[in-house]
């Protein structure tokens, strides 16, 4: 052991480094930054990617909407909605259609806020809204998971400017949760209060359904309710079997379009569309902090190679006289690859300083939250792995000099 | 001690095939001193590195100590270098980012030798070249002569059997060369076996025996002594 570590020349390797303050210096702060940009940086692709992988609730690979706008004077808008409603349900494929007031993930929508106690003052929860009819869970895909779905009975039109609502409401688990205590079987036959006075009976309890709004704390609380929208512009959200939707898409809307000239169809989008524009700009902040942690880590490798490079060749004849003083090639090689080590120490020691750093600030500043000391690790250990490679070359290059260096100089 | 049996080098670049050293037939005995003189580029130094495991012959048999150099692959020669050789260069060949101490322990720890090992012998020999007072200062704290002293001890700390100067006095005056030509003398008197290029006549003269080499060729000058025996080319 003795034998080992007086051959690992650390102590000589640091002192003679000490002398070459400068160059080892500003790779060590290359690294520091780096470290720090780069795991703060994934821990925010991470938290982006949590988010994205959170579940809609909704079959989303099996569902789309489209919107209906009615130009024609004279319309009966309540019969021409159940008409259509029922021409997509005879189409063979699809599973179920519920005319929707607003889409989960899209961006817009209603929210309501509901509370235990009926009052003016009293505390509120605040819930997506989605008005369906009795196919609502149906066409979403989304799973009861007690009580029981709205009957036909259930539904009940809504004027544009109402504010009167129904006496019963399926709630999300996570809903639930957040009104009672953590415990969602409790909710179920339990009555709540919308709109502070009106009274809503939760018939039953669905396991997931997001919200429209995917930066909304509370993106998992929904509610369904039995009604829908009598007005001039309507949604209707259809599910189909399996593998089916693309084929369904055209066919519906060529259908609408065609058996009513009185309206248009516009915006037919599949739900994963939906997703895949929510989460665009996360998409694009991901891809634009990936890009940065590699060109950085790219830089800081090619800076390591280059300062090696440098000092290897400056050390030319210092090489072939170690050589010639009995060093072996692989003991030239690990001079280098330890004095590396010994700058990407300091760095990653600063770094994690710095990282830690700019994560406390970035935690008060934009709530986000703390670091997570694996990913530190994490970090830290792939930066050293970084130099070592980096190193290898160069070290490589160094531990061919030849020992006849030491008497003839620079060949 | 060392025995060179047709060792021939060339060097080929360019194709120009240079041929440094022709055919050399040469033995030292232990305990020898001998100088090594001749015009530049007659192949000294291409003689000394042969010598010294620093670089390998194109042809020939070399015999260190009994064994059989062509047979050692790279680690093995630099063993060898470490354990058996000890070499002084014409401009020092200290690491300049390391002080004496440092310097000396180079070799030491490529030995693999203990910390206090290492430190004894260190110590040791940095005083007897009259430097261990200055043991923390950088070689370019040094003039010349001392810095030469400075590679004499990194040199002699292995207790090697073996010591190889290439011109060890040739960037130093007359007097310091005088200081550093008496340490060699003090070694080889001590046991070991010196093998030194010089240009200076009168230093070469001072060796227990002279060899002459011009265009590759060993010639034998003077013989002072009675134990020894050159097989060359006159
Ligand atoms: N690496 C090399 N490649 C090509 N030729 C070389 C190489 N090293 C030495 N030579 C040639 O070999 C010959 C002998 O060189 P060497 O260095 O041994 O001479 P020297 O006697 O030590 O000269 P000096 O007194 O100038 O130091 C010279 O012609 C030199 O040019
Ligand atoms: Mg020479």
């Amino acid at each position: 052991m003795i034998s080992l570590f007086a051959r690992l020349e650390l102590g000589p390797i640091f002192r003679a480094l000490m002398r070459n303050k400068i160059g080892a210096l500003l790779i060590a702060l290359q690294i520091a930054l780096t470290l720090t940009i780069m795991v703060n940086a994934i821990f925010m692709m991470q938290e982006r990617s949590q988010q994205m992988a959170r579940p809609s609730g909704v079959d989303e690979a099996n569902t789309f909407y489209l919107s209906n706008t009615i130009f024609a004077q004279n319309y009966n808008t309540q019969t021409s909605m159940q008409q259509d409603l029922q021409r997509i349900r005879q189409i063979p494929g699809v599973v179920a259609a519920t005319q929707i007031n607003a889409i989960p993930l899209s961006g817009g929508g209603w929210s309501m806020s509901l509370q235990t106690k009926a009052g003016d003052d009293v505390e509120g929860t605040g819930a997506a809204v989605y008005m369906v009819d009795e196919q609502g869970i149906a066409a979403l895909g989304v799973e009861l998971i007690a009580g029981d779905n709205f009957h036909n009975s259930d539904i009940g039109w809504r004027d544009v400017g109402s504010t009167k609502w129904p006496p019963k409401a399926l709630i999300s688990k996570a809903l639930a949760e957040a009104m009672f205590e953590g415990n969602w079987k409790t909710a179920l036959g339990k009555t709540v209060y919308i709109d502070n006075h009106q009274p809503v009976q939760i018939t039953g309890i669905i396991n997931t359904l997001q919200a429209p709004w995917n930066g909304w704390n509370g993106v998992e609380r929904s509610m369904l309710v039995p009604q829908q929208l009598d007005g001039r512009g309507s949604r209707y959200f259809i599910r189909t079997e399996p593998g089916r939707r693309d084929e369904l898409m055209p066919v519906i809307e060529k259908m609408l379009a065609e058996t009513d000239r009185g309206r248009i169809i516009r915006n037919v989008t599949s739900m994963e569309q939906t997703r895949d524009k929510s989460y665009q700009e996360h998409q694009a902040t991901n891809t634009i902090l990936l890009t940065v942690i590699i060109v950085l880590t790219l830089i800081t490798g090619f800076g390591i190679v280059g300062l090696a490079m440098f000092s290897i060749n400056r050390r030319t004849r210092q090489i072939g006289t170690r050589r010639a003083l009995g060093a072996s090639q692989w003991q030239v090689m690990r001079y280098f690859m330890l004095e590396n080590l010994l700058i990407s120490t300091a760095g990653v020691v600063l770094g994690t300083a710095g990282a830690i750093a700019l994560n406390i600030w970035l935690v008060s500043t934009f709530s986000m939250s703390p670091l997570s000391p694996v990913l530190l690790l994490i970090g830290v250990v792939a930066l050293l792995i970084v130099g070592q490679l980096a190193v290898s070359y160069p070290a490589l290059v160094a531990s061919k000099i030849s020992p006849a260096t030491a008497t003839r100089g620079r060949a | 001690m060392l025995t060179m049996n047709k060792i021939s080098k060339s060097f080929i670049t360019d194709d120009v095939a240079t041929h440094a050293l022709r055919d050399i037939q040469l033995h030292v005995n232990e305990g020898d001193f001998v100088s090594v003189t001749g015009p530049s580029g007659s192949g000294k130094t291409t003689f000394l590195n042969i010598a010294g495991l620093l670089e390998t012959s194109t042809s020939g048999e070399y015999l260190l100590d009994g064994e059989d150099i062509t047979k050692l692959n790279d680690s093995g020669r630099s063993r060898m270098r470490n354990q058996k050789i000890g070499f002084i260069f014409q401009s020092f060949n200290l690491i300049p980012d390391l002080n004496l101490f440092d310097n000396v322990d180079v070799p030491l720890r490529y030995r693999g030798l203990s910390a206090s090992e290492r430190k004894q012998r260190i110590e040791y020999h940095l005083d007897q070249v009259g430097l261990a007072s200055r043991m923390k200062h950088l070689p370019s704290q040094l003039s010349g002569g001392q810095q030469q002293r400075v590679a004499i001890a990194r040199a002699l700390a292995t207790s090697p059997r073996f010591l190889l100067a290439d011109e060890p006095t040739g960037n130093l005056d007359s007097q310091m060369a005088q200081s550093v030509m008496s340490l060699l003398e003090d070694i080889n008197k001590a046991g070991t076996t010196i093998l030194m290029v010089t240009h200076d006549p009168s230093l070469a003269a001072r060796a227990k025996r002279q060899i002459y080499i011009k265009d590759g060729h060993v010639s034998e000058l003077t013989n002072k002594n009675s134990n020894l025996h050159v097989v060359g080319e006159a």
